[in-house]
């Protein structure tokens, strides 16, 4: 052993068998890497395709609906969409909205112009007021009738996810599951809608509702320890402005483990 | 070299390590980033930061925990222990960039302050799949951060090397905490078997590869053990036994003693490096001083003094050679005391 080359880290040159050995391990390590990176990254689950306009501020022309949500109908020859309102960050719009018909009066009914950034995924669009109150452009008197809706409420019992559209509809990826909980949980408290995502029988499309308490109040805080993680739930689901809504029993909710 | 915390100084070796570090680094990052463009193109620039540095910073803590024993195994791992620290610091500041950033992401622009929400957004504490699984992640930081802040070797001698040791054994807890956040987090989301593999794969070889140092050590005490003892003194072994140059190391009574033979002659020091507990004993006798094999920290063996302007000591003890065969006397002389080595000439 004493005649073997003794390795002392602060000397300029280390002894040629621990060099050559080192180099050995140094190539095997980068070697390795790769491989090892390539196969957790082929094996991620894959993303969804929705956007978020980030950095693209975009008008949009519509009817302003309050309920269930601030939802903007905007139309065009062909189509009508039912956009749902958020805010900047992790908040919903209902506070903004209320700032400005506080300055311009209200705007329900109104045909109103809003400005902000589109998110959009799977046949459903977002619009993020990215400038708070100044995402209001402008607004016309339309005097449309308000919409009474169509008796086509039905008894429900769902089995699904509870996910913030603004993150799962395109501003993150992933936007749902564990991963992101925390974040779905910081968006439905600071006012985003809740949305319950279900899968249909197919086994891969989604049917999405709007989260409304028995009495259509706003149930954000009571869901949050359910939030980002698979449930089962009753309740009454109707149609309005666009949107599936569910008026949910709290007290029906199971989590599924 | 007249502060005696400065004694591990910059030199091209080290420079050499820290290319090589920072170039696997650089190497690392771009081919997980190069994958996710060409397997998911459609990945977000926050989700490429934040799983691009995870996986790095939690790759370089396997490399870290594994050279620990690997040059204990084989000595030709030594070179990679030498600048390990450097290792450490760097995985910091890469777990730093994905801790923050996810915090940002996950939580800030919300309704109440990002850093709350972190410990209060998921109130699932009493579960398992469910759990917060971010909190983990950031005592893990914590520590890292608490290690990274301290690793100077200033601070290695204000806190004394052995409390600076038992901070840094915090690397082991920093490990448990990481293993629990990817099971309980990211591997709650990704359902695939490969990742599963991989974890535990990680967790395995670094357990092994302590399980196999550890019993190898501990074969070495209970050799030890069963010694003949006489007049204070045990018998340790033949002279021939011992390597030119080199140490035979024991434990007995509770101390940890080299015996170093050089140019005809027999000296006994404590076998504790004074700077990071590095084993003495593995170490050589280069230009007539004792060298650490972990950093060369050098003493002198008859008074296991470092030489100036370095002010380290060692604890020496008393030989004598009987027959052919070196007895030690475990009873401890203060540090620094001159003792008379054995001449193998005389004996
Ligand atoms: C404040 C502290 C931390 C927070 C808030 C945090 C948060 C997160 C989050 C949200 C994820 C899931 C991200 C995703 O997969 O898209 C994650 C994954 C991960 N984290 Fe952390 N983390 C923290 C500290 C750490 C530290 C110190 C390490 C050390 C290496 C680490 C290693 C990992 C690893 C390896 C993953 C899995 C990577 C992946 O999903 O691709 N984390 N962390
Ligand atoms: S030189 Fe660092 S432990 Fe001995």
């Amino acid at each position: 052993m004493s005649q073997e080359e003794f390795y002392i880290g602060w000397q300029d040159e280390m002894p040629l068998s621990n060099k050559q050995f080192i180099k050995r391990i140094l190539i095997g390590i980068f070697i390795l890497i790769p491989l090892f990176l390539m196969y957790v990254v082929l094996f991620q689950k894959p993303f969804n395709h929705h956007h978020f306009e980030f950095g693209t501020l975009t008008e949009l022309t519509g009817i302003y609906h309050g309920d269930p949500y601030p939802i903007l109908e905007v139309s065009d020859e062909d189509s009508t969409e039912f956009i749902l309102l958020v805010g900047f960050g992790k908040f919903g719009a209902e506070e903004i909205i209320y700032d400005i018909q506080n300055e311009h009066g209200a705007l329900l009914g109104e045909e109103v112009t809003f400005r902000g950034t589109l998110i959009y995924g799977d046949g459903v669009t977002l619009l993020e007021l990215t400038d708070q109150e100044e995402s209001f452009v402008s607004s016309k008197d339309k005097e449309v009738e308000p919409f009474e809706g169509l008796d086509n409420s039905e008894s429900v019992s769902l089995t699904g996810e509870i996910l913030d559209p603004k993150c799962y509809f395109g501003v993150m990826k992933p936007g749902e599951g564990k991963i992101h909980k925390s974040c779905a949980i910081r968006c439905i408290s600071g006012g985003i809608p809740p949305v319950m995502r279900v899968l249909q029988d197919d086994g891969e499309s989604y049917e999405y509702y709007l989260l409304k308490g028995k009495e259509e109040e706003n149930i954000n805080k009571e869901v949050l320890p359910y939030v980002a993680e698979t449930i089962s739930v009753s309740g009454i689901s109707f149609y309005q402005n666009g949107w599936k809504v569910l008026k949910l029993d709290l007290e029906s909710i199971e989590r599924n483990k | 070299m007249s502060l005696n915390y400065t004694s591990v100084q910059w030199n091209k070796q080290k420079k050499g390590y820290d290319k090589i570090l920072w170039l696997g680094i650089a190497f690392m990052l771009i081919c997980f980033i190069g994958f996710q463009f060409l397997f998911h193109p459609e990945i977000t620039a926050e989700t490429i930061i934040i799983r691009a540095t995870a996986i790095t910073a939690f790759l370089l803590l396997h490399i870290i925990l594994s050279i620990g024993p690997l040059a204990r195994l084989n000595t030709k791992f030594l070179p990679l222990l030498y600048n390990r620290r450097h290792l450490g610091v760097s995985m910091f500041f890469i777990a730093l960039i994905h801790g923050v950033f996810s915090i940002i992401q996950f939580h800030a622009l919300g309704d109440i302050n990002a850093v709350v929400s972190v410990f209060t957004s998921n109130q699932h504490y009493q579960e398992i799949s469910e759990f917060p699984f971010q909190t983990l992640g950031f005592f893990a930081l914590l520590i890292l951060f608490l290690m990274a802040a301290t690793s100077h070797d200033f601070w290695l001698n204000n806190l004394s090397p052995k409390i600076w040791k038992t901070l840094h054994m915090g690397v082991y807890v920093v490990y448990g905490l990481l293993v629990l956040h990817v099971a309980l987090g990211a591997l709650q989301y990704e359902d695939h078997l490969v990742d599963w593999v991989f974890l535990l794969g990680g967790f395995i070889a670094i357990l092994s590869l302590h399980l196999v140092t550890g019993i190898k050590e501990n074969r070495r005490l209970q050799k030890d053990r069963d010694l003949l003892k006489k007049d204070g003194f045990y018998e340790v072994c033949l002279i021939s036994d011992i390597p030119e140059s080199c140490a035979k190391t024991i434990f007995l009574e509770g101390e940890n003693i080299a015996i170093f033979k050089y140019d005809g002659r027999l000296s006994a020091v404590n076998n504790v490096c004074k700077h990071q507990m590095g084993p003495l004993g593995e170490g050589r006798i280069v230009d007539g001083c004792i060298t650490c094999p972990w950093h060369g920290y050098q003493y002198k063996p008859e008074d296991g003094k470092a030489p100036p302007p370095f002010t380290e000591k060692l604890k020496t003890y008393q030989l004598k050679v009987l027959d052919g065969k070196v007895w030690v006397n475990p009873d401890p002389n203060e540090e620094g005391t001159y003792i008379e080595p054995v001449k193998l000439e005389d004996a």
